[in-house]
Formats: structure tokens, C-alpha cells, sequence
């Protein structure tokens, strides 16, 4: 290889993919004659094309491809019927929501919601007094039962004297 | 694009078959070509033609129109191929027997040493291009192939035309040193 095919062979591709400008080309044009090495790389190229794609053109001739369409068209008919997590979702349908910006002020919106009913949930349920019975007392003359419960303290006493009676409180 | 493929592509879009068909009509060989050139076999080739048009159909809506229309579908292909050469890597290979990625139509050619010679020029290239890198697989499948510009090659793999010279260049010699005997033998 010549001194100057250095500075050609950087064109060779180009020439070769016929990508070249005109001054290009005639630099190419210009070198080749002189230069078995650059002739010899460039029909290298012509040849690996001709290896890489006769097999291909053969191929193509050899093929019918009506039948390559009805294949296509049963697949697309098949994909048409979703399955059950499909259907589910659709039926969610998350991906268009996320699309319209939707999503993140509905999750906004539901996160605030928890936190403001949480606290009045968890006042109301706090707050249903919960009795436990602390001690249950026989004898001949009354029966006293003694209930207790935590907030706010609060202690029951239930005194039995008859069947009749009322049970007193304090 | 012109206006019947803009009005094909806007119908497809729509979800028209019809459509479809008449894009399948024109791309359908173009396609093969790309796909047959990545896996070189007949049915895996056929099968991601078939992919193809199934996820056009699906993903038509996505297209706006920003890059050409066919470069699009050749990207699509281009990936769709490379991805099945990947999950084929997994899988053992075939045979020689089952392998039909060459076939020859020339009675001539079907004497057995030719049949053998062309198998394993075939299978020799075939496993040449699987040593490059899939970038570069793609590029020297575009221009070698199909005979994309450098321009379009740029935009079928979204990258820049400095990009694709410089892995067309590699690709060429790597494979021309891999194929050196069957190269030299052709001048």
C-alpha cells in the first residue's frame, strides 16, 4: 500500500457506498489506477456484498407470501380477545390514566383523604367506651358487680338487692 | 411520505385492516430481506415478518410522523430480529439436516458437493455476522442488504452518520477477515 492510501483508504468505504462528494471521487478515481492494494479492497467489498446478499435475494424469490398475511391476520384477530388479566387492565385502564395526568392528582387526592379521616376514625374508636368487669361480689344481702373502664376513668358499680331493683352507679 | 401512505398510515392507525394489507403489500419483501439477512432462515425470517406487522398494528398510533415511515418499520424490523437472534442463542442449534436457510433453485446447483459447498458457505457466513456486535449487525445489514444511504441507515438506528461509517467500516473488515478465504476467492 502507497504512502497516500492512507489518506484514500479512509475514502474507500464511501467510495465504495458511492457516498463520495465529486472532489472525492476523483481523488479516489485519480489513486485507483496506481494502487492494486486499494483496487484489491475494494473488490474484497464487492464480494463480502455478493456473500452477504445473493443468499438473501434467493431467498426472497423462492418465497409466497399470500399466506404470510392470513398468518398475520388470525394473529391480530387472536390478540383481540383479551384474557382475564388483560380485561382487569383495561378495565382499570392505568396506562391512559397515567397518560392524562390523571393518576397522580387521583393518588394525591386519596392520600389526603386518609389523612384527614385516619385521626377522626381512630378519636371514634378510641372514644367507644370499652367496660371491663373488675370484680363480681355474692352475698345473702346484695350482689355488686364492679365494671371499670381506661379513658376517661369511669368505674361502675352495679349493686343487686333484689329482682326488682335498679343497680346503683357512681 | 406521501399523501396515499399518510392517508394509509392515518387509516391503520383508525384500526382498518384494510390498511394494513395494502402497507404489508408494499414493505412485506423489503422486510423479509432484513429479517431473512439478520437470522438466515427461511421460517424465522417469515415469523418476524409476521411479528412485525402484528406489532405495527398495534403500535401504529405511536408514529408521528417525525422519521420516514419506512424507516420506521425497518427499525422495528431490525430490533424485532435482533431480539429473536437473542432468545435463539438459548435455544440449541439446529442440525444441518434441518436447516433450510439456503435452499438452491438451479438444478445444476443441486448436485450434493455444490449443496454441501453452499450450506457451508452459508452456515460460515451466518456465523461471521453473528460475531459482530448487533449495532454493527445492523448497519452492514442495512447498506449490504437493502441498500439504505448513509442518511437513512442514521435514521433507522437513531444514530449519526459519522456513527454508522465508522460501523460499517469495522463491520466490513471484521467480517472480511472472518470470511477471508471465500472473499479472496471471489476476485
Amino acid at each position: 500500500m502507497k504512502k497516500e492510501c492512507s489518506s484514500i483508504s479512509e475514502l474507500l468505504d464511501k467510495y465504495f457506498d458511492q457516498e463520495v462528494t465529486p472532489e472525492e471521487r476523483s481523488l479516489v478515481e485519480d489513486h485507483l489506477p496506481s494502487c492494486p492494494a486499494c483496487r484489491s479492497a475494494l473488490l474484497s467489498m464487492g464480494n463480502l456484498r455478493n456473500l452477504i446478499k445473493s443468499p438473501v435475494e434467493e431467498a426472497v424469490e423462492r418465497e409466497n407470501f399470500p399466506w404470510v398475511w392470513e398468518k398475520i391476520e388470525r394473529g391480530i384477530q387472536q390478540e383481540d380477545k383479551p384474557g382475564l388479566w388483560e380485561s382487569l387492565w383495561s378495565w382499570l385502564d392505568m396506562i391512559s390514566l397515567r397518560k392524562k395526568k390523571i393518576l397522580i392528582p387521583a393518588v394525591a387526592a386519596v392520600v389526603i383523604l386518609i389523612l384527614i379521616t385516619a385521626p377522626l376514625l381512630y378519636e371514634k374508636m378510641s372514644s367507644s367506651p370499652v367496660l371491663s368487669v373488675v370484680e363480681y361480689v355474692e352475698s345473702d344481702t346484695y350482689n355488686v358487680m364492679i365494671y371499670e373502664r381506661e379513658a376517661p376513668q369511669v368505674t361502675v358499680i352495679w349493686l343487686f338487692e333484689g329482682p326488682e331493683e335498679e343497680p346503683l352507679t357512681s | 411520505m406521501d399523501i396515499n401512505e399518510a392517508q394509509l398510515i392515518s387509516r391503520c392507525q383508525q384500526g382498518d385492516q384494510e390498511a394494513l394489507k395494502e402497507i404489508f403489500n408494499q414493505y412485506h419483501q423489503k422486510l423479509y430481506r432484513i429479517a431473512y439477512g439478520v437470522v438466515r432462515h427461511r421460517e424465522e425470517a417469515l415469523d418476524i415478518v409476521q411479528e412485525v406487522f402484528i406489532k405495527l398494528f398495534r403500535s401504529i398510533h405511536q408514529f408521528k410522523g417525525k422519521s420516514r415511515f419506512y424507516t420506521y418499520l425497518y427499525r422495528m424490523t431490525m430490533n424485532t430480529a435482533i431480539d429473536h437472534t437473542r432468545k435463539m442463542k438459548k435455544v440449541p442449534p439446529l442440525s444441518m439436516d434441518e436447516e433450510e436457510g439456503f435452499q438452491l433453485s438451479d438444478d445444476a446447483d443441486k448436485r450434493p458437493d455444490r449443496i454441501l459447498d453452499h450450506k457451508e458457505l452459508e452456515a460460515k457466513v451466518k456465523w461471521s455476522m453473528d460475531q459482530l456486535s448487533p449495532d454493527q449487525k445492523a448497519v452492514l445489514i442495512f447498506r449490504e442488504v437493502e441498500g439504505l444511504s448513509y442518511q437513512e441507515i442514521a435514521e433507522a438506528t437513531g444514530c449519526s452518520i459519522g456513527t454508522v461509517m465508522s460501523r460499517l467500516h469495522y463491520g466490513r473488515k471484521k467480517v472480511q477477515e472472518l470470511l477471508k478465504d471465500y472473499v479472496e476467492r471471489g476476485k
